[in-house]
């Protein structure tokens, strides 16, 4: 189980709140609701669940609860229960018909910490960041979700495994060919601007 | 595929600039979806046995669903998993202190309200049982039609009391609003007395029951075949 010191803590909270949860605690399970539900969120957004992000986090919790005898807890409720969130937002994917659903955007608001940095480098920073969101918005859904997972929401790799139900070999390829993908996206996409 | 690749930097970097707009609040929303349906999988699960809790039962009865562990609990009602089958013991012991008293006298001498359902008419008999030191009953039993149909009520306010049933199928249903659970199949019945002495006072198995709370008394009405018939009794307390 990888599990870093920061989550520790939570993790044995989560333990004891699913515990009570499993023999029907409703209340026991607030609290997971509670403490999960932006990160599940964010993490529906970041996979392109985009407006329905909030319809895809409560039914993941939902039948993450009503799974709840299913959750052996050894790698923590948090991959578990994004695993559910990835299902959902897969699920929604494929009821969609348009693909440009898939949303993910970079802020509109200006750089958090201004610097005294040349205007002409923040607007090519601020280009960069835009390319290599068309980047992602490009690749394929299964590609993309490694990446969310390995580099937005900085889970392990045996994380990513358990959260995508595949295996840890499976994360390793499936990254290294989403980033040698994006590349390529990047390398095309500038040419025209070069 | 190093950590240390560039681009792995940047996608890193990236995330702070990602917009995601802030999550809508879903504790409510998951609780209502969940509790009814999770309570009509304790039934559906097989409920082996009630136990009329009458511990603590706050006046103000917020009528809330409520499980711990393996306990349901509505309005002083616990529903519990046992996974004993219901066995019948071989000697039964009737409840301590058992007296037949006159429907006036069970109504003075408890100190709950005692009442009637006006679909039964008048009881064919009344009896106190396991009585405090003053003589208050903790328990008012009332038998109807020729003994086929009986009554339990008991204070829901003193502690701790239980009756316990096993067996039988059990599934969840109301009285004027109120939860309250239906055991359509035989099952054993028993008392736990003031002592914490169990106790089975008949050699049977319990006909239909139906269980619930009013007030600040719990109600034990067994002997009506159908749901309907025993929810109409249950409704309508005189």
């Amino acid at each position: 189980m990888e599990v870093s010191g920061l989550d520790e803590a939570g993790e044995v909270d989560d333990a004891a709140a699913v515990e009570r949860a499993r023999g029907g605690d409703l209340d026991a399970y607030d609290v997971l609701v509670a403490r999960w539900t932006a990160p599940a969120h964010r993490f529906a957004v970041l996979l392109g669940a985009g407006a329905e992000a909030d319809d895809v986090v409560q039914e993941a919790f939902v039948k993450a609860y009503r799974q709840l005898a299913r959750y052996r807890g050894d790698s923590g409720f948090r991959p578990w229960l994004f695993s559910i969130v990835a299902n959902e937002a897969r699920n929604l994917h494929r009821s969609r018909k348009r693909r440009d659903g898939l949303v993910l955007r970079a802020a509109a608001k200006e750089d958090p910490a201004p610097t005294d940095a040349d205007p002409a480098d923040h607007v090519l920073a601020t280009e960069r960041r835009q390319r290599l969101v068309d980047g992602i918005r490009l690749l394929d859904s299964r590609e993309r979700e490694v990446l969310v997972c390995r580099y937005f929401l900085e889970l392990s790799e045996a994380e990513t495994a358990d959260t995508l139900g595949v295996p840890k070999g499976t994360v390793k390829s499936r990254t290294s060919r989403a980033l040698t993908r994006l590349r390529s996206l990047l390398a095309v996409e500038e040419v025209p601007g070069a | 595929m190093p950590d240390d690749d560039p681009l792995i930097a940047e996608l890193r970097a990236l995330d702070a600039w990602l917009d995601v707009p802030p999550a809508a609040d879903q504790r409510a929303a998951v609780r209502a979806r969940l509790a009814p349906r999770r309570r009509a999988r304790w039934i559906v699960a097989g409920l082996a046995a009630l136990v009329g809790a009458v511990g603590v039962v706050a006046p103000a009865r917020a009528a809330v669903v409520e499980a711990v562990g393996d306990v349901l609990r509505v309005v002083g009602i616990e529903v519990r998993q046992d996974r004993t089958p219901g066995a019948l013991p071989a000697t039964p012991s009737p409840l301590p202190g058992v007296r037949i008293a006159r429907l006036d006298e069970a109504k003075r001498a408890a100190l709950f309200p005692v009442r009637v359902p006006a679909a039964l008419g008048v009881p064919d008999e009344v009896k106190l049982a396991d009585p405090d030191p003053a003589g208050a009953p903790r328990v008012v039993t009332m038998t109807f039609r020729g003994g086929a149909v009986r009554l339990d009520q008991f204070d829901g306010t003193i502690s701790p009391m239980f009756l316990k049933a096993s067996g039988g199928s059990a599934e969840w249903t109301d009285v004027k609003g109120e939860a309250a659970i239906w055991v359509a199949g035989p099952h054993s019945v028993r008392y736990v007395d003031r002592q914490g002495s169990e106790r089975t006072e008949t050699g049977r198995l319990a006909a239909p029951t139906l269980i619930w709370s009013g007030g600040v008394v719990t109600y034990r009405l067994e002997g009506l075949a159908t749901l309907a018939e025993a929810r109409a009794a249950a409704s309508d307390l005189r």
